[in-house]
């Protein structure tokens, strides 16, 4: 809801992403930092921020999916992974430039996860996650499996860095701009897709397939269209990964990798584009602590050993994820809007 | 001809193991309409339990294995308490992931309860093979298949013939339903979860007898999935059978379609039996035909 005074007097201020003059000047705050971050911060962070950027694009990709389309998803990892291997294989092997490469590895996740999609249109529920599950483990056995000079096989792939106009992208920060350009087109197209008339369908087709079908929408169409969204963001980011790396291998897209895809959706608040973002930025910013305390608290209590960071990490994710769904399955954007909306019924409770 | 018999009967009997942990699912989807990812993660703490009680603390066999069962039902009580007892009649999506995440935890927990190290399982089953004329049978697959067969037939006719058993089924049948016909949903569903954690720790037992046990076992919790997927999620009976078939193809197609091709479609081919199976026919070949299409 909106603050007092603040009325649509049309459905395009309706339907505005923007509603007062102070949201937009947050905006553009959040976006001068995020742009200036790089200068701020050392070359850790920059490196810690990069990858919550690639991670954006393939969990607000999750989310459409998901979140919006209704459709479990637990091959998303595998989706990036086949944008990231179509990115190196044509950056490395063909000579694109990035700024084709990326896209047309967003494209060729796509068709991969389309032909998941079709599975989708038939079935539901766990049937469609076993579904998913069996697209992680097709796309390890392909990949392993295929000849070595198409895929690299199990010794991965590795690709020149990034040019533009003979700059080459190499350094932190450059890649770090690269995949902010990327994240920003990519989350402002998501909110443009969930609320023009494509996002209404997924969502009318994730509360009710059969109403929605009763009401004239394609309900095959907006499924297949679901994962083909879902896993284009998901190539992407795994095109921005395979620039950011510069090696793809297999490992790297694992169903452990999906698995914290949904964690962020399912922590950030499933069906909405923000949620997503506030899940990623959560579940990284707790991740990269555990990572970075855990050798010091090794060395505090050294009886419990060097895998209890993986091991604690791993205890942290299940239960984040079992805690959501039992206490808070909206995630943490709905606490959010709870509270926005009593600051701003204050003093009244209506 | 005897090589091809040898490939076949082992096919099968490994085919009855993933049977025996297949059963694991389907007794916790038939007893709570919960599809339990986790499954394999039972499997290795049962394994890690049993191996705990005999090689660790050095019990006899006739009171270490009795008393791993009786813990592994406490835990499957644990995991529904604190968990599903919470979630009964929520959407699919939240059961499927909070599965997903007790997948992810129970391997976090069995690696701070019981460290990554490769730990030797004791021995429960004498390691001197079987021979029927030429045909070599590992003596623990042989004795498993015996006990699965047993096991699930057993099941089976709990399941369709007595009271509780039906009562069971119509919670998996509808949680809303079962509760209106005064069934309680909960104790079915915490029963679910002892048989099943148990029944887990059965197939460790077979499973791991005179190998090793470490949080990778859990893999074969993934390799049953087949099994059950082929069976249906609601025949206990059919997952025998399943099981059976399952295995014959894997053993063939390992011992004769992998050194033709090279690498390991052996251990792939049941995933892409679960994808036609999934294309073609949902309900598996004993399933409820309630599978929703759209």
């Amino acid at each position: 809801m909106d603050p007092a005074g603040v009325f649509a007097t049309s459905f395009a201020r309706d339907q505005s992403l923007i509603r007062t003059r102070k949201q937009l000047i947050c905006l553009i705050l959040f976006m001068v930092l995020l742009a200036v971050l790089p200068l701020l911060v050392g070359p850790r962070l920059v490196a810690v921020a990069t990858s919550a950027l690639i991670t954006v694009v393939v969990t607000v990709g999750l989310q459409i999916c998901t979140g919006y389309g209704g459709q479990i998803n637990l091959g998303q990892a595998a989706f990036m992974g086949s944008g990231a291997y179509a990115t190196a294989v044509l950056a490395s092997k063909f000579g694109f430039p990035f700024w084709a490469a990326i896209p047309l590895g967003g494209c060729a996740a796509a068709a991969f996860g389309f032909i998941f999609g079709l599975s989708a249109v038939r079935i539901k529920g766990f049937y469609l996650v076993l579904t998913t599950i069996a697209a992680q483990s097709l796309f390890h056995f392909l990949v392993l499996n295929l000849p070595q000079s198409w895929l690299g096989g199990s010794n991965g792939l590795s690709l020149e860095p990034a040019q533009l106009f003979g700059y080459v992208i190499d350094t932190d920060r450059s890649i770090y701009y690269l995949c902010l350009v990327f994240a920003v087109v990519m989350v402002a197209g998501a909110f443009g897709i969930a609320r023009s008339r494509h996002g209404r369908d997924f969502v009318a087709v994730r509360d009710d397939d059969v109403a929605s079908g009763m009401m004239g929408i394609d309900v095959v169409r907006t499924k297949a269209m679901a994962f083909l969204v879902g896993s284009f963001y998901a190539g992407i980011g795994g095109g921005l990964w395979a620039y950011y790396v510069r090696f793809v291998a297999v490992d790297q897209f694992t169903l452990f990798h999906s698995i914290w895809f949904v964690a962020m959706v399912i922590v950030g608040g499933i069906g909405s584009i923000t949620g997503a973002l506030i899940g990623v930025v959560v579940i990284l910013s707790i991740r990269e602590s555990f990572i970075s305390l855990g050798p010091t608290f090794v060395q505090v209590v050294p009886w419990l050993g060097g895998d209890v960071v993986f091991a604690t990490l791993n205890i942290f994710l299940g239960g984040v994820i079992a805690a959501f769904l039992i206490f808070e399955p909206r995630g943490l954007m709905h606490r959010w809007s709870i509270i926005k909306r009593s600051y701003r019924l204050w003093p009244f409770s209506y | 001809m005897s090589e091809f018999l040898n490939y076949t009967i082992n096919g099968a009997l490994i085919g009855l193991l993933y049977a025996l942990i297949a059963m694991g699912f389907i007794v916790i989807y038939r007893a709570s309409k919960v599809f339990n990812f986790a499954q394999g993660e039972l499997v290795v703490f049962g394994g890690f339990v049993v191996w705990w009680m005999i090689t660790s603390i050095g019990l006899p066999y006739w009171i270490g294995i009795p008393l791993a069962f009786v813990a592994a039902a406490l835990f499957g009580f644990a995991i529904e308490r604190i968990f599903f007892s919470r979630l009964v009649g929520e959407s699919v999506f939240a059961m499927v992931m909070v599965t997903i995440g007790l997948l992810i935890l129970l391997r976090g927990l069995i690696l701070v309860l019981f460290g990554p190290q490769v730990r030797p399982f004791p021995i429960i089953f004498p390691l001197q093979p079987v021979i029927i004329g030429d045909i070599l049978i590992p003596r623990s697959l042989f004795i498993g298949g015996m006990i699965t067969i047993v096991v699930g037939l057993g099941l089976s006719w709990f399941f369709n013939r007595t009271r509780p058993g039906l009562r069971m089924t119509a919670v998996a049948e509808d949680h809303q339903v079962a509760v209106s016909m005064g069934i309680s949903v909960k104790r079915s569903v915490a029963f679910a979860w002892i048989l099943g954690s148990v029944l887990s720790t059965l197939g460790a037992i077979i499973f791991l007898s005179g190998k090793s046990v470490s949080f990778l076992a859990s893999e074969i919790g993934l390799a049953a999935l087949p099994v059950a997927l082929l069976a249906g999620f609601e025949s206990i009976a059919g997952v025998l059978l399943a099981g059976i078939i399952v295995g014959i193809i894997q053993g063939l197609v390992m011992a004769y379609v992998d050194p033709v091709i090279g690498g390991s479609v052996g251990n792939v081919f049941p995933f892409i039996i679960m994808l036609v199976i999934l294309f073609i026919r949902p309900t598996g070949m004993f399933g409820w035909k309630m599978v929703e299409r759209v």
